[in-house]
């Protein structure tokens, strides 16, 4: 079990993580979902005691992780954002490596490296050199090595980046093996269809704060079932505001001169009123995006901007 | 304390996948020895035998007893005996040509058979050890044993009657001998050293200064990695793990400082007094360079400065150290400067336990000092690594 509270981390005037605060339970997949420099990899590394909070509460399976630490990264596996492996040692080298540094002995590891070797599916590359590995093996590796303790909470940073979408699949497989086994699985990403598809219940943050948390369900209830519609052209921004206003329940969440996202209900239904409005206002739309209820447009919603820029 | 270990092996593993970097490690050292004996010669040639030379202005009975006792077995397989006279023995002893220089003077024999006393003349060479010296001990006990002889039976000796010598030799019980061997060491008009011996520390230092500088680099490429992110959120710590590349090191520089010296030794024929303390010096001394470098190299913002700073830190100090060239052709003020030098201090240090010149008090400060500077040096890394380098 991980248990934040109120965590926050400071570098100097900047607050990387501010009050942050969610419990991720045993046999759970929790997700931090929120754009890059949103303070994902800084919770991370106050969980892991890579670095030390400026306030708050960390514990890992009971254990404060300032006071505790060694005893509460006993029960930790950190599969970083980067891929954190020797390139010129094998794949079963550096999971003795990573594997030793757990406290892992034999044969107990040897038998553990047999099974994550099979498990991640490079028991045939398994004395092959790490720098001769695609990109979607050396992830599958780094996430061996983060896993060959059989960590009771697993912290898991971004680990799909880069990976080619055959990869991704057996690394999600692979998360979601981890939390049946009863693991409990903290994993930060950037991509809104994993996090929509892997993760039990979930915490947006943005600038270092949750903005929404609970389950999918919880969160999609939060845009009570609204359409996303994104409109680029050229637009008078207060003009097109006053010009939708009028139309049925809908919302302006962003105007600009060349981009308007509007929340509505039944949005292609009153897609001709729109425009109609639009161009009276001395608006002209040259595109038009229409996005179901999500993650992306619950993000949209909360934040007035989209994930990945 | 396992995880000490385990650290070591992976710096073992990932060293023999990179068989160039790590021949070459070897390699300097063996191709100075090579080279030095190409130049200087002394490999593959039979093994020497020592050269005596006699002068023997008495040419009697006694004194051809005395220098046919060389020719006989084993001795004859250790010397090569040459009859000179005075002038030419003394000439070509002090030229460093043979490794004793015999003068049995004229009387001998009258001494011998009359009880009278008599000094023999022996020169023996400083640059040589063993040779010198089994040409004394032979010739004390043949002194000794005439001594006898001559004190019991020298009236037999004038008639032949040997079964009375016999009887009287196992009676006697005095001393001391009249005849004398006077030994003399030549004075060496200069204190030379071989090319080989000036150049072994100097290379032998500039590859194991080159080194600790790479390899303090290479804790640049594990960050970068994440590597040592990882190994900070594990149990095991970054404390262990330094320890075991500590280790790592102290392995490499030992390897290398024994192959080398070992080879110098046996095919380059370079003096080695003291072969386990020269290399345990160079291995000690070694590690200590690595983890001062590390310190350093842990100080710059990024892998390209961190590069930079090393090179400008270590190869002035070589140059000035004794790890380009040695201290014996340096310009006197440089040499004096370069003497105050870490490296070139080792090197000094490293010289003297070399040559077994080093007193054993002396060695023991330095260790003492070697092993603090190193220890702190360790501290302060770990300090780094665990503030804010590892992150």
């Amino acid at each position: 079990m991980i248990e934040v509270e109120q965590l926050r981390k400071s570098y100097g005037e900047l607050t990387a993580v501010d009050g942050v605060s969610f419990t991720a339970r045993p046999g759970e997949i929790f997700g931090l979902l929120g754009p890059n420099g949103a303070g994902k990899t800084t919770t991370i590394g106050c969980i892991s005691g890579l670095l030390q909070p400026t306030a708050g509460c960390v514990r890992v399976m009971g254990h404060d992780v300032v006071r505790e630490g060694t005893a509460a990264r006993r029960a930790l596996g950190v599969v970083p954002q980067e891929i954190a492996l020797y390139e010129d040692l094998s794949a079963v080298e550096n999971l003795k490596y990573w594997g030793g540094s757990q406290g892992l002995r034999n044969p107990q590891l040897r038998e553990r490296i047999r099974e994550v070797l099979e498990l991640t599916g490079l028991e045939d590359r398994s004395t092959d050199l790490v720098k001769r590995f695609s990109g979607g093996m050396k992830r599958r590796l780094n996430f061996a090595c983060g896993i060959v303790h059989r960590p009771q909470v697993l912290l898991l940073d971004e680990p799909t980046v880069g990976v080619d979408p055959q990869s991704r699949v057996r690394l999600l497989e692979l998360v979601r093996a981890q939390a049946q086994a009863g693991a409990c699985v903290l994993y930060t990403t950037h991509y809104m269809e994993e996090a929509e598809t892997l993760c039990d219940r979930l915490a947006i943050v943005d600038h270092g704060k949750v903005i929404a948390a609970g389950t999918l369900a919880e969160l999609r209830s939060m845009l009570a079932e609204r359409d996303l519609l994104r409109l680029s052209g050229v637009f008078q921004p207060e003009a097109a505001r006053a010009a939708v206003a009028p139309i049925d329940q809908i919302e302006v969440l962003q105007a600009e001169d060349n981009l308007l996202v509007l929340s509505l209900q039944e949005a292609s239904r009153k897609l001709p009123a729109i425009f109609a409005a639009l161009e009276a206002a001395g608006g002209e739309v040259r595109g038009t995006t229409l996005t179901q209820p999500s993650l992306e447009s619950l993000f949209i919603k909360l934040t007035g901007k989209e994930l990945r820029e | 304390m396992r995880f000490i270990w385990i650290s070591t092996l992976k710096d073992l593993w990932r060293a023999r996948r990179d068989p160039f970097a790590f021949t070459t490690w070897l390699a300097i050292p063996l191709l100075i020895v090579v080279m030095l004996n190409v130049v200087f010669g002394g490999g593959g040639a039979p093994v020497p035998k020592g050269r005596l030379l006699i002068a023997d202005e008495d040419s009697s009975l006694a004194s051809n007893v005395l220098a046919t006792a060389f020719h006989r077995d084993p001795l004859d397989k250790m010397f090569v005996i040459e009859k000179v006279d005075r002038q030419e023995g003394r000439e070509r002893i002090d030229h460093g040509e043979a490794s004793a220089f015999l003068i049995i003077p004229k009387g001998l024999q009258q001494a011998f058979s009359h009880n009278q006393p008599f000094r023999l003349q022996l020169f023996t060479n400083p640059s040589q050890r063993i040779s010198p010296q089994i040409v004394e001990e032979t010739l004390s006990l043949m002194v000794e044993g005439g001594f006898y002889v001559q004190h019991m039976a020298a009236a037999e000796l004038r008639s032949a009657n040997f079964g009375a010598v016999y009887r009287r030799v196992m009676s006697l019980q005095k001393g001391p001998p009249l005849i004398e061997l006077e030994t003399q060491v030549i004075q060496e008009k200069k204190q030379t050293k071989g090319l080989g011996a000036l150049f072994l520390p100097t290379m032998l230092y500039m590859s194991i200064w080159m080194i600790a500088g790479v390899q303090a680099g290479d804790i640049w490429k594990e960050r970068m990695s994440g590597a040592l992110r990882r190994v900070a959120v594990a149990p095991a710590g970054l404390g262990a793990f330094l320890a075991g590349r500590v280790v790592f090191i102290a392995l490499v520089f030992g390897a290398i400082a024994f192959a080398g010296l070992s080879v110098a030794r046996s095919m380059g024929g370079v003096p080695v007094a003291n072969l386990a303390g020269s290399a345990a010096w160079a291995m000690l001394s070694g590690t200590a360079f690595y983890v001062l470098l590390l310190l350093l190299t842990m100080q710059s913002s990024n892998q390209y400065t961190a590069h930079v700073l090393v090179n400008l830190v270590t190869l002035p100090l070589a140059l000035v150290g004794g790890c380009f060239f040695p201290f014996e052709i340096m310009p006197a003020w440089m040499a004096a400067i370069g003497r105050l030098t870490p490296n070139g201090w080792a090197v000094q240090q490293f010289s003297s336990i070399l040559t077994g010149s080093a007193e054993a008090r002396e060695v023991a400060l330095a260790l003492a000092g070697l092993v603090a500077v190193s220890a702190l040096a360790f501290v302060l890394a770990l300090r780094r690594l665990r503030g804010s380098f590892a992150v």
